[in-house]
């Protein structure tokens, strides 16, 4: 709870704002017990989905720092003195919700669209805590989310994990220690169906789904000459001989990295022949599809997928805004769930981003998945196409206290977030929002008339000076 | 003597002190001196010999052969140091498509192209200082600036120079003082096109240099058996970067792109300075070890009262907190100074008054303008303070200088008086700095003719130095001109389009045509006709 704060607050480290912040935190902390040295809070009477413990009724979780500490039925738990207590009698507790198809967060163009691959490009260095979506998303229960690349070549540039910390430096929002990550796109996309430069500008190698894979093949075989020539290079060197060092390139770095399972390939791809392309090639080459992405025909190559080792990220129910995505069927997550593959829902959008959880619940009515299997679309599952299982995704003791209180069942469109928790911190608060609308609806009012009475006033000055003049 | 050649004595005794070709020698006398090294002094002198400063002082013996400059009632400045403008280049063209910049031949600017920039460019060799860019710098009290293109991602190397008359040479105070590297993408289809593709270029560039200069050293000793490395200008002038030779400046305005700026730099152990900085006044505390060029080029509010409202609040406290930014680096004790940056010349000293009104005092306005500058140059030894033995930049006003109704009457640059624009020129240039509204600024409706049918969206645009900015709202989702241009008649300009399930650039290509505009949008999903008109 120290330091959450609402959209506006993130950016300035203003010392008024901040000063109003502290006070209302401090009472905040008076009415709850006094402060106390490290963070702890009993969230009690609520239940509890676990997401792989099955669910809890009238149970309570223990925060103690960032990490979850204690969670079971009441009677089991022991608060601490001094721990903060919130009583979430009839609500519902379920872990931080994770979007492995993001594009918040980032500053300038989400594609280097130059070349047809552009993997020496890094997310990383342009997230930015200043958009306000990512906050939005806190209010829908969103706490961390794979920040990609555009799609536009074949090799887009490396992607970021990140976990909402509104009202944090930048520099605390990549999940340090995450796998590193880039994204490769299929199809219409990389292949620029869809958008034409400008007449005067060539157009842009690939044009075809073929131009596509030999840019990812090509890519590959180049890394290894690169790696080649470094391994050349140190044996060398080991030798006694004094060669030239060879050119340190980062695109080639990063494709190296790839092939030496440094680097997680999250793929966008929408037709079965193109997801079989791509499981065929990484087959080849020595490198795992860890994610297919929107994955739209997944259901019609669901076991090879299973099989490759790959998670498949979808949409529950959009398609035919394209003709590849015109064999889409909302029975997908359920299909591929069925058939062994790690699905989730995810959003590629700032605005699903705030409501993953009733794309989990379409897929109840849409192929049968039961209550426990909707909820792991949006938490646990992610949480393995990420490689973060052990973290986050679960309301277990020992992970990361990621985790929204909602009025009710989080599968129920009637149910909405009260309060979103980052490891251990309150980064949203439904009453709290009120109130600080009202604020910063003043503050703006405020600003703008000072800024109305300034300018009025340099007028009228100025209207007095030829008379000032006259005077003279 | 005849009456005639009377004439002509008197003329040439007159005119003398004006045109010599030698500096002459000069005492400054009767104004408050602020020699900025110490305390003003109260109707103290300042002579000038041979293009030094011999003395400075109160009461001091005025040289027999010394001219007298009476500044009774006045005040006598150190020459301003400006050391971030762009003087004598053409400004950075708006972000064109396309290779050739042409696109189809017509409408071509009218103003010159900018320079093709590298870390090889030299400013030095490149700018072409007019006359009048000169005189109307001079006319503002600043004698010495830094100059570098505005363009291209590796800018160059700068230059400092003093505003003398005279030739390029003679104007030097040093050449190569700083590499420059702004964020800025190439246009689109040419790498790098996105800010995340600008950092990795300028990393993949100093690695180039680093593995360049590594190769050369080995190279040098043991020729035989090896492949010769290529000489490349480029890798040379980063090698003086890696070295710690050349500080580099970074272009950086908001906190975020500055803390990017020093992460480059970190992780290169560069030398380096921001410029720009706009938002040090969030970040002051991390701003202690680094030079801070603070640009005085304020953001500003957009005319209408509706355009206001619009605005969300952290663009309006921006725009309200950013002249406090001088302030707060004074305060804190940081190593800053005030600079034009992408200011233009009438804007530098306005600018400045704005950071005074905003909590900075007068003296460490002064300071920031004169002595800071310098030191962050490395001149200060022959600039920025009226003491002995400096190069005799002198200026007087007739009020303290950055008071509204200042005026530089007298402009000593190297030891000889200066030229300054006459009140007509002055006139006729105030007329062209601020150019007519363009007929793109205001409120577009446009309807774009796509496959799905109409898709309206609202677009407000501004045009500043042939690039568009603006918001946009509608159909698609809502907010900032990503970049655009416009030539007078053709527009270009970027949206982020949000639709189902991408969002995705939508480039619209336009002609205006008094209060219409018309052309065509390539989007995700194809290339469509639009049409809107201007609201009132």
């Amino acid at each position: 709870m120290r330091n959450a704060r609402h959209p506006e607050r993130s950016e300035g480290s203003q010392p008024r704002g901040r000063r109003i912040l502290r006070c209302f935190v401090a009472a905040l902390l008076s009415m709850t017990g006094g402060a106390i040295a490290e963070n702890v809070i009993a969230i009690r009477d609520a239940t509890i989905l676990t997401v792989t413990n099955g669910k809890i009724e009238h149970g309570t979780v223990l925060i103690r720092g960032s990490k979850i500490a204690a969670v079971g039925p009441n009677a089991s738990v022991a608060v601490p003195a001094g721990a903060q207590v919130i009583d979430a009698a009839g609500k519902f507790v379920l872990p931080g919700i994770i979007d492995t198809h993001s594009h918040t967060g980032v500053d300038g163009s989400v594609n280097e669209i130059s070349l047809p691959n552009t993997g020496m490009v890094r997310i990383a260095d342009v997230l930015t805590n200043e958009d306000v979506s990512a906050y939005r998303q806190l209010a829908g229960g969103t706490t961390t989310a794979l920040v990609l690349h555009g799609s536009a070549n074949p090799i887009g540039g490396q992607s970021q994990i990140v976990k909402w910390k509104w009202g944090h430096p930048v520099s605390e929002w990549p999940v340090a220690g995450a796998p590193r990550t880039i994204k490769f796109a299929l199809g219409e996309n990389p292949k620029s169906s869809n958008f034409r430069p400008p007449p005067g500008t060539p157009l842009q190698y690939p044009q075809t789904r073929m131009g596509v894979e030999e840019v990812i093949r090509k890519s590959f075989t180049d890394a290894r000459d690169y790696m080649a020539r470094w391994d050349e290079y140190e044996a060398r060197r080991k030798r006694g001989e004094t060669p030239l060092p060879p050119r340190r390139d980062l695109l080639m770095e990063t494709m190296a990295d790839i092939l030496r399972g440094n680097i997680d390939v999250h793929s966008h791809c929408y037709r079965a022949d193109e997801i079989m392309m791509l499981i065929n090639l990484a087959n080849e080459m020595g490198f795992k599809v860890r994610e297919f992405q929107h994955v739209l025909e997944g259901y019609k190559v669901a076991r090879e997928i299973a099989a490759h080792g790959a998670g498949g990220g979808t949409f529950i129910d959009w398609w035919g805004y394209k003709l590849e995505a015109y064999d889409a069927i909302p029975y997908n997550v359920a299909l591929m769930e069925r058939a062994g593959v790690v699905t989730s829902v995810n959003s590629d959008s700032d605005e699903l981003a705030r409501h993953l959880n009733q794309d989990a619940a379409k897929a109840m009515k849409y192929g049968g998945l039961t209550e426990d299997e909707a909820l792991k679309l949006c938490t646990i599952n992610p949480a393995r196409q990420l490689r973060l299982d052990h973290r986050i995704g679960s309301i277990d003791v020992g992970k990361d206290a990621d985790l929204a209180i909602w009025t009710g069942h989080p599968l129920s469109t009637y149910s909405r977030v009260e309060s979103t928790f980052v490891e251990g911190e309150m980064v949203f608060d439904r009453q709290r929002d009120l109130q600080l609308r009202k604020d910063l609806a003043k503050e703006k009012a405020d600003r703008l008339k000072k800024e109305a009475d300034d300018e009025a006033k340099k007028k009228k000055d100025a209207a007095k000076k030829p008379e000032e003049k006259k005077d003279e | 003597m005849s009456r005639r050649s009377v004439c002509l004595v008197v003329l040439l005794l007159i005119a003398a002190p004006l045109c010599a070709d030698a500096p002459g020698v000069y005492a400054i006398t009767g104004g408050t001196v602020h020699p900025v090294s110490g305390a003003a002094i109260d109707k103290g002198v300042v002579v000038i010999r041979d293009g030094l400063i011999e003395a400075v002082g109160a009461n001091l013996p005025i040289p027999p052969d010394a001219t007298i400059i009476d500044a009774k009632g006045g005040h006598v400045y150190p020459g301003l140091i400006d050391a971030q403008t762009s003087l004598g280049f053409a400004a950075a063209a708006p972000r064109r498509r396309g290779f050739g910049g042409g696109g189809g031949g017509a409408a071509q600017p009218a103003t010159p192209p900018p320079p093709e920039t590298s870390p090889a460019f030299q400013a030095i060799r490149e700018a072409k200082l007019s006359d009048d860019d000169v005189e109307a710098k001079r006319a503002t009290g600043v004698t010495t600036i830094l100059t570098v293109p505005a363009s291209g991602i590796f800018n160059g190397q700068s230059a400092v120079l003093n505003l003398a008359e005279g030739s390029m040479e003679s104007r030097v105070i040093r050449a190569g003082v700083t590499q420059q590297v702004s964020f800025s993408p190439r246009a689109a289809w040419t790498y790098p096109d996105s800010l995340m593709g600008v950092i990795s270029y300028v990393k993949q560039s100093l690695l180039d240099a680093q593995q360049n200069a590594a190769a050369l050293a080995i190279y040098t000793k043991n020729p035989a058996g090896n492949k010769r490395p290529d000489q490349s200008a480029a890798a040379d002038a980063l090698a003086a970067v890696l070295r710690r030779d050349v500080p580099v400046v970074f272009i950086a305005d908001t906190e975020l792109m500055m803390r990017r700026a020093m992460a480059i730099a970190k992780e290169f152990n560069l030398r380096y300075m921001l410029s720009g900085a706009r938002q040090a006044y969030r970040m002051v505390n991390d701003l202690q070890s680094i030079p801070v060029l603070v640009s005085v080029k304020w953001p500003t509010a957009p005319a209408s009262k509706e355009d206001k409202e619009e605005q969300p609040l952290r663009v309006i406290r921006d725009r309200q907190l950013a002249p406090t930014s001088p302030a707060a680096l004074a305060k804190s004790g940081a190593n800053f100074a005030l600079v034009s940056g992408a200011a233009k010349t009438a804007e530098f000293i306005p600018g400045v008054r704005k950071a005074i009104e905003n909590g900075l005092s007068a003296d460490d306005a002064l300071r920031a303008t004169t002595l800071s500058p310098a030191r962050i140059l490395g001149i200060d030894r022959q600039l920025g303070t009226l003491e002995k033995g400096k190069i005799a930049n002198v200026v007087v006003s007739d009020k303290p200088i950055f008071e509204e109704k200042a005026k530089v009457t007298r402009v000593f640059v190297d030891g000889r008086e200066t030229k300054l624009p006459s009140e007509e020129e002055k006139a006729k240039r105030a007329e062209g700095a601020t150019p007519a509204a363009s007929p793109l600024d205001g409120t577009w409706s446009l309807s774009v003719k796509s496959a799905q049918g109409d898709v309206n969206i609202t677009a407000t645009l501004h045009v500043e130095d042939g690039r568009v900015t603006g918001t946009f709202s509608g159909d698609r989702g809502s907010g900032d001109i990503k970049s655009g241009s416009f030539d007078g008649t053709t527009v270009e300009f970027t949206i982020s389009a949000k639709t189902d399930a991408e969002s995705a650039d939508w480039v619209f290509h336009g002609t205006v045509s008094g209060t219409a505009m018309s052309g065509s949008v390539s989007t995700n999903l194809g290339t469509f006709q639009f049409s809107g008109s201007k609201g009132q």
